[in-house]
């Protein structure tokens, strides 16, 4: 029996700029950030309050995987948002949102009243889109 | 020393290297040298400045160390593929030659090396080769 998912794989084009943004305006704890041999760089990143999961900040390089094509492929469509999007849960998301914002992180969407809760819509710097949800009970 | 009494001490401490992993007495040791316990343990002591026993233990250790270091197998099962036949002994002899529990130790180790916390699936896509 499957209990939990513990890494998700999260493409940012600059890994540095990633960190820069899931660590200091998004206020994540930094895991892992280890660079082996061949310059594979291995960057995890938590939310606060969720100690069993870890985001891996992946950046789409060439290699054994990945082909040259798949890789600029998989860059352009970060460039373009369109590599996903998920959704980060909040208790307070007007108040969260404001912090945020004073940060200088990009929403598309401010708070809005939706079925399931209030819900606002921010981008990273790395071309990913995320809900920030307030959950209704 | 007579060269033949070396040859057959270092038989015996080869035997040590080898067979290590099973609970070998002071009798099967230096029946390997043909020479009685009573004097195999003293020219032994003599020649390599430590026990049979001593040696036998470092050995223990040492593998014990590889193999915490390498495979992510419990303690207990370290311990008995090294040769010790209580996990009481095996913790309390790993703490005195180490200066941590076997667990620190591992937990020590890959805190240090911390390309090991990296899951298999993501080098094997970065690498090409299994973990």
């Amino acid at each position: 029996m499957i209990t939990k998912l513990s890494h998700s794989t999260l493409y940012v084009k600059d890994q540095e700029k990633a960190l820069e943004f899931y660590r200091d305006k998004l206020g994540f704890k930094v895991i892992m950030d280890v660079t082996m041999d061949n310059g594979f760089r291995w960057i995890t990143v938590q939310p606060p309050n969720q100690k069993d999961l870890e985001i891996v900040l992946m950046k789409p390089l060439a290699g054994p995987m990945l082909d040259n094509e798949s890789a600029k492929a998989m860059q352009l469509l970060l460039d373009k948002g369109l590599m996903g999007a998920g959704v980060f849960d909040t208790d307070d998301c007007q108040k969260t949102y404001e912090h945020l914002r004073n940060k200088g992180v990009e929403f598309s969407q401010p708070p809005a009243e939706r079925f399931y809760g209030i819900e606002a819509i921010f981008r990273d710097n790395c071309g990913n889109w995320f809900s920030l949800t307030e959950r209704k009970e | 020393m007579d060269e033949d009494i070396y040859k057959r001490l270092c038989r015996a401490r080869e035997f040590m290297d080898d067979c290590y992993g099973l609970p070998l007495t002071l009798d099967q040791i230096s029946r390997q040298a043909c020479i009685s316990p009573y004097h195999f343990h003293r020219l032994f002591r003599q020649t390599f400045e430590q026990t049979p026993h001593q040696y036998l233990t470092d050995r223990r250790i040492r593998r014990a160390k590889e193999l915490l270091e390498s495979k992510p197998i419990a303690v207990t099962d370290v311990c008995f593929e090294v040769g010790f036949q209580s996990l009481g002994s095996f913790i309390t002899l790993f703490r005195k030659h180490v200066g941590h529990s076997p667990r620190t130790y591992r937990r020590i180790f890959i805190v240090r090396q911390p390309l090991s916390r990296i899951p298999a699936c993501f080098i094997f896509m970065f690498t090409g080769k299994p973990n």
